[in-house]
């Protein structure tokens, strides 16, 4: 064959050649440029991405620790819940198939088949969170296909048991659809023990970080919102595991990449309270809240508040706080509308008024008084104080101040309505015993030349404060209130007015200015009746770990951090105790916070004993004047908290004595003091019964038992009960007798004595 | 039309570069596979192709490239055939119409429609070698590679269009397109170039463009950080695994971008990607450099050719082989957008294969019957 043309040499003109050489050559060398570039510059940067791309972090839930009373009775646990979920990726590969599960499926959970994927059914079922009913099971399916089919998504939540079999028995026909079981918090006792317990709610946004710095997963962990559940939170929590994993595109794990981190279980809590006195306690308040609020025709008594407390150790054993919510209804999710309810209420049922409200205390307040004028010699035992119905005393700001018809007017004693004698002429121990106001003015304001010189404010905050008025206590609760003893000063700060002679009258008898906790008051009578020992008040009685292993735990009321130590083997033989903040693992054993106590295992935490530890400011006092005298700690001296005492027993021994009626017939030996105190707060001005002369009253009443060796103090609080021998005393003593009652019961059947 | 043939003269170390480089490719479909039971055949119908490849080679290396010439007519009008039924009865997939189904196989008439406008083109060329190089030379040209242009336009399927015009054009320019022409058609190129892509990112459809291409043009001038599919994804996931292979890769099979299929199209477009995460930059080099090697043999025998048809042919193919290979590199490596060529002789494809192949053919063809320098 010939092809008629030339040949040549070369067959292209050299520099055409040579131009698509220059070409091809710039062309691979950008390539190359490129490769050097991503592959070796920017490597190391791309090479993260790759290992980002495929690795995931796994968070293993840890079970939340189990909260029990005293005596092993559980006040919360973890529930299974059962969700209805499919895997998308685990459907079978026949479009017909998956149309016959999604109905059945449909037919058991009533979740709706739902039409065709399309688009615009794709992005309204992105609009819907998780577990909320609306998008169909198609549409749940196709969405969760396009972001990760190896991972379930939920169908339907919270099914019952046996929507939860049928599914499991049917795994065969329906692959892909499982039952997933989801962990929620129930409380056996529910509003019983939910003042104490408290619930759990979702992580808020503002502690989302720190949380998530401790392993913790927003929108799957719940932490403590209320109660013990939050106070001690940092135990009960555990840690979640950890498991590093290699996935692929779609998200299927593969492998570890890191050796797995199990989660570690919450310890469990066994608290101080006896859930039987506890039913007890709160079915006392409410039968008396029931009896008056029917006698009087409408809602009179509003809250009330009953706690128990052995006073030797400072266990509590009871504490109602009431009204109260039901915190069941807060295990899954917290219904806005019901805690728009709760706290909207006035009678603030989210709050433990045990230790978060302050009320005037009243006269249970005297042994504040009665305390200080004894150990100050205001009073002996062999002075005569003339106790009439009322005292005409005069209202002085200033020491120079004349007394006359203008600044005069009478304060008047409880018992002025039915008998304007008054008690006559009795001495200090049956000013406790009745609870005379007017004995207690001249004690704690002086009168004339009967009591030359009075107790006076300075002298009578030192005493409250030193059984245990006005400061926090310290118990494992959140949100606690350290109600108010004034003085002076604050006065002038805080109104602008001089302190008046009638102010000291009255602060004499727990009125005026003066605020406390129920929980305060509480923690006077038991420094009285455990003769001047004023032991911790504690919730918590031991911690156990997931093994049942009690551990030590420190709690620190300051900041509400829990400590626990944990043996560091350091060498051959030698094991040093190091302090694990669960906030901070770096602190050590000599940076405990002072004010710290051990809650686990139990010991008596003793705050101080008045009779040995000097903290009893000194002053000098001059016609009703007092200066402090600097550097001059004293005690209460034994004799003086004996006076107390048999003052107290005296209130239920003497026949007039406030409590005589209520324990008539008791078979132990009951002592104790009563209240009654105005007040005249936001609600009752509303409800316009602030009435000179007439006030509203709340109705007070502490009581221990036995009196020689008292192992139970019990303290109730009406709010507007009226008298506090005639509403209070009776709930104390029914509390009481059902704690002796329940103790025989123990007895009776072999058991130690439980407390 | 086989007398005479000469098997001294077939070019061994071009085979061997093809066989290198098909053999390599199957290995490394092999490893892109990743475990997915639905692509697992592929394996075997690429070997499959390889292996017709090679007989085709040798076949068509047997045979006087003069005769395919001869027979133009049948070639380009029986592709024209394909073509044209391949816009009505073929399998529509992403938009495109690009298949025919015979039994299992699918068959891309495209591809071959590739190589015959190299043989139109060859034999064009060789008729009007001495033509006055001005604007009838060149049009007629076009006119005979727009034959089958059109209806891959049509389909709609740009990239080969483009790889198409870009034969065209060498083939022009090695033929001695006059500099004043060049400069006016690059203008005019730039131009149309500036103006699809402002009016792409403006967001006004064009015709003969299907949307997703003109958004590949917006994703690769205007890219969108944050994707997490489509084609933007595909290109970010690319240069991870571009990227984190390093100097030696992480070796055959443990490329975690490739294996747990983060990296799509693997097979396929994006296996050059998977080449460059398993076997580092080393990998990527040679591929390169045997792809170089590749064309240099070709243009090789371009220079060698007996006649300007068969030096045309050697070019054509060339160029063919360079462009696509550098364009499905250049996407790889974001520097190209998007475009769907595969990578020569590495890709899965046993069109795309088959007709490379029969360019070599072609190619052997030619240099077997060289002129003789060495009596």
């Amino acid at each position: 064959m010939s092809s008629g043309s030339v040949p040549r040499s070369a067959r292209f003109e050299t520099w055409r050649l040579a131009a698509v050489y220059v070409v091809v050559i710039l062309v691979l060398a950008s390539l190359l440029f490129r490769l050097v570039n991503l592959q070796l510059i920017e490597g190391p940067s791309w090479l993260t991405r790759a290992v980002d791309n495929y690795t995931n972090e796994v968070s293993i839930a840890a079970a939340r620790g189990i909260i029990y009373d005293r005596n092993g009775y559980i006040l919360a646990r973890n529930l299974a819940s059962y969700n209805v979920v499919i895997t998308p990726a685990s459907l079978p590969d026949d479009d017909s198939d998956i149309q016959r599960i999604y109905r059945e499926v449909s037919e058991l959970t009533g979740v709706p088949v739902g039409g065709p994927l399309t688009d615009a059914a794709l992005e309204e079922a992105k609009l819907y969170a998780a577990c909320v009913e609306g998008p169909s099971i198609t549409q749940l399916v196709g969405l969760q296909d396009s972001n990760a089919p190896y991972s379930p998504v939920k169908i339907k939540c919270n099914v019952s048991e046996e929507i939860a079999r049928v599914v499991e028995e049917r795994s065969v026909d329906w692959p892909g659809v499982t039952v997933e079981i989801d962990p929620i918090r129930d409380y056996p006792t529910g509003s019983l023990t939910a003042n104490m317990v408290g619930f759990l709610g979702p992580i808020p946004a503002l502690l989302e970080e720190e949380l998530r710095a401790r392993g913790f997963i927003p929108n799957r962990d719940k932490i403590g919102y209320a109660g013990v559940e939050a106070s001690l939170q940092g135990i009960l929590a555990g840690s979640n595991g950890r498991r590093v994993v290699q996935i692929d595109v779609a998200g299927q794990e593969l492998r570890n990449l890191e050796p797995p981190v199990a989660a570690v279980p919450g310890y469990n809590v066994y608290l101080t309270i006896d859930t039987r006195l506890q039913a007890a306690a709160e079915a006392s308040l409410l039968q008396e809240v029931n009896f008056w609020n029917t006698y009087f025709g409408t809602i009179r008594i509003s809250s009330g508040v009953v706690i128990a407390m052995n006073p030797e150790t400072g266990e509590i054993l009871a504490m109602v706080s009431w009204p109260t919510y039901e915190n069941n209804r807060m295990a899954r999710l917290i219904p806005a509308y019901y805690y728009q309810q709760l706290s909207e209420d006035p009678t603030h049922p989210l709050l433990n008024n045990a230790i978060s409200a302050e009320f005037p205390p009243g006269s249970v307040f005297k042994l504040s008084t009665a305390t200080g004028a004894f150990n100050e010699g205001v009073v002996t035992l062999d002075k005569i104080i003339a106790a009439p119905g009322q005292l005409l005393l005069c209202e002085k700001f200033a020491a120079n101040e004349e007394c006359t018809d203008r600044n005069t007017r009478p304060f008047v004693d409880w018992i002025f309505e039915t008998n304007p004698d008054g008690f006559g002429q009795i001495d200090f121990l049956h000013c406790i015993a009745y609870s005379s106001n007017v004995c207690f003015y001249k004690l704690g304001g002086g009168f004339e030349d009967e009591i030359e010189q009075g107790l006076g404010i300075e002298r009578l905050g030192e005493y409250a404060r030193a059984i245990g008025y006005d400061q926090r206590s310290g118990i494992e609760l959140l949100g606690e209130a350290d109600g108010l003893i004034p003085s002076p000063k604050w006065k002038r700060l805080n109104t602008g007015e001089n302190w008046s002679t009638g102010d000291t009258y009255i602060a004499s008898v727990g009125q005026g200015y003066v605020l406390a906790t129920p929980l305060q008051v509480l923690m006077s009578g038991a420094t009285i009746a455990n003769n001047g020992k004023l032991m911790q008040p504690t919730i918590v009685r031991e911690v156990t770990d997931g093994e049942g292993k009690v551990r030590e735990v420190w709690f620190n009321p300051e900041d509400y951090t829990l400590w626990v130590p944990q043996d560091n083997v350091d060498g051959p033989g030698d094991t040093n105790r190091i302090w694990v903040n669960p906030a901070d693992p770096a602190i050590t054993l000599d940076s405990l916070p002072a004010g710290s106590y051990q809650i686990s295992p139990f010991v008596p935490n003793m705050k101080w004993d008045i009779t040995e530890t000097p903290m009893i400011e000194g002053y000098s006092c001059d016609a009703g004047y007092c200066s402090l005298i600097e550097d001059q700690l004293k005690t209460v001296k034994p004799e003086t908290v004996a006076a107390v005492r048999t003052g107290t027993r005296l209130a239920v021994t003497d026949a007039r004595g406030t409590l005589h009626k209520v324990f008539l017939d008791f078979p132990i030996a009951v002592a104790g003091k009563t209240g009654t105190a105005e007040y005249c707060d936001d609600v009752a001005r509303k409800a316009n019964q602030c009435q000179f002369g007439a006030w509203p009253t709340h109705s007070w009443t502490l009581a221990y038992a036995p009196y020689e060796d008292p192992e139970i103090i019990v303290m109730a609080f009406a709010y507007h009960g009226g008298e506090g021998a005639s509403v209070a005393a009776p709930i104390v003593a029914r509390v009481i007798q059902a704690y002796f009652e329940l103790k025989s019961i123990d007895i009776a059947q072999g058991g130690a004595p439980s407390p | 039309m086989t007398r005479g043939i000469s098997w001294r003269n077939f070019d061994f170390l071009l085979l061997g570069a093809i066989v290198l480089a098909s053999a390599f490719g199957t290995a490394m479909i092999r490893s892109a596979i990743a475990g997915n039971e639905v692509l697992l055949p592929l394996i075997n119908r690429q070997i499959y192709f390889a292996l017709l490849g090679l007989v085709v080679i040798f076949f068509v290396a047997a045979i006087d490239y003069r005769y395919w010439l001869a027979l133009y007519r049948p070639i380009y009008f029986g592709i024209m055939i394909f073509l044209v039924a391949l816009s009505s009865l073929g399998q529509v997939a992403f938009g495109a119409q690009r298949w025919f189904t015979v039994g299992v196989l699918f068959l891309q008439p495209t591809e071959f429609a590739k190589i015959v406008v190299i043989i139109i083109l060859a034999r064009y060329f060789d008729r009007a070698q001495n033509d006055p190089r001005g604007l009838k030379w060149m049009f007629r040209g076009f006119l005979w590679a727009f034959g089958l242009m059109f209806w891959i336009l049509i389909q709609p399927n740009l990239s080969n269009v483009v790889v198409i015009t870009v034969i065209f054009g060498a083939m022009l320019w090695i033929n001695g397109i006059q500099l004043k022409h060049v400069l006016a058609f690059a203008g005019i190129g730039a131009l149309a170039l500036g103006v699809l892509v402002a009016v792409s990112v403006a967001g006004i459809r064009l015709p003969f463009l299907q949307e997703y291409q003109q958004q590949r043009i917006v994703t690769f001038i205007l890219p969108d950080p944050n994707a997490t599919h489509g084609a933007e994804y595909n290109v970010q996931q690319a240069l991870i695994a571009i990227g984190s292979g390093g100097w030696f890769g992480k070796g055959y099979g443990h490329g975690t971008q490739t294996q747990l299929r983060f990296l799509k199209v693997r097979h396929t477009d994006f296996i050059f990607s998977a080449v460059s995460e398993e076997f580092g930059l080393i990998g990527a080099i040679i591929v390169i450099l045997v792809l170089a090697f590749i064309v240099w043999r070709c243009i090789r025998a371009a220079q060698k050719a007996r006649d300007v048809a068969g030096s045309m042919l050697a070019y054509g193919v060339a160029v063919l082989i360079f462009f696509q290979g550098a364009v499905n590199i250049g996407v790889n490596l974001n520097i190209v957008p998007v475009s769907g060529l595969p990578l020569p002789f590495v890709s899965y494809g046993g069109s795309g294969l088959t007709a490379l192949m029969l360019g070599i053919g072609l190619v052997e063809s030619v240099v077997m019957r060289h002129k003789q320098l060495d009596f």
